[in-house]
């Protein structure tokens, strides 16, 4: 956001998320702002990188499957027992595909988990990747 | 150099982290989810009778990596309380595990219910 419209700085109404999502250029290019949990993805020349959001979570408390053409991140985030005043936080089961539709090389897939980001990094296969062919002229 | 990064941080959007306040029988706990803030970028502050509580992700831009799909970046965490005067300000503790902040804000020894024995006269 540019300017501050609102009397008090951080406060979100539902007016103020409106003009949020026509102004912030991420918007536009997420076509599926409020699945859960946020994704990106990126690639680079040998791998295909895919980025998650999920805090409280332990990475082994994350099922990561890797079927023929996607990834599947799969979880259970778990509320905190006692009396709730204000809940915000999602709780329950979460799962969120991402379609890969690149040769990759399945064996090598490694994902880690800081601060609540998991970061899956999909190395492409050696048969995607360009290659120079030298040309004997006769 | 300095200014350009001043600017950068100036344009970060503020997040207004999801927040959950829960009742038990030790006190209060607040749960704040704060992913890809680290410890040291966090910041506690307790004036009076309010608490503020800020903190920075620092995801860095991937080097030659082109985005593809994106839905979330860096932004600053911002959100403040006010406690209420049955909490024991003195025994605040605070701990950050995976991207969750998890205050635990102690009830005052008074504010505890107890047992009235009554005698008989």
């Amino acid at each position: 956001m540019v300017i501050d419209f609102s009397p008090f700085f951080g406060q979100q109404t539902p007016l103020d998320r409106i003009f949020e999502a026509f102004w912030s250029p991420g918007m536009s290019i997420s076509q599926r702002p409020y699945a859960y949990p946020p994704v990106n993805i990126s690639e680079d020349m040998d791998h295909i990188t895919v980025r998650c959001e999920i805090p409280g979570m332990d990475i082994s408390e994350i099922d990561l499957t890797l079927t023929e053409s996607s990834l599947v991140i799969k979880g259970e985030r778990e509320g905190a027992k006692g009396k709730y005043y204000r809940q915000e936080r999602p709780t329950g089961a979460f799962q969120r595909i991402v379609n890969i539709h690149a040769p990759i090389d399945r064996d090598r897939v490694s994902a880690r988990m800081k601060d609540g980001l998991l970061e899956v990094a999909i190395p492409k296969s050696e048969a995607s990747k360009p290659k120079k062919i030298s040309i004997d002229i006769a | 150099m300095s200014e350009s990064t001043k600017t950068e941080e100036k344009g970060l959007p503020r997040i207004k982290p999801a927040t959950d306040i829960v009742e038990t029988d030790d006190g209060f706990y607040i749960y704040m989810d704060m992913p890809g803030v680290s410890k040291e970028t966090l910041i506690i502050d307790l004036n009076e009778d309010e608490i503020k509580v800020s903190g920075r992700t620092s995801y860095p831009s991937p080097e030659g990596e082109k985005l593809i799909h994106v839905e979330f970046g860096n932004g600053e965490f911002y959100r403040g309380f006010t406690l209420s005067h049955i909490v024991d300000k003195s025994q605040i503790k605070g701990t950050l595990k995976n991207g969750v902040l998890e205050l635990h804000l102690p009830k005052a020894e008074k504010a505890q219910p107890r047992k009235i024995d009554i005698q008989m006269g």
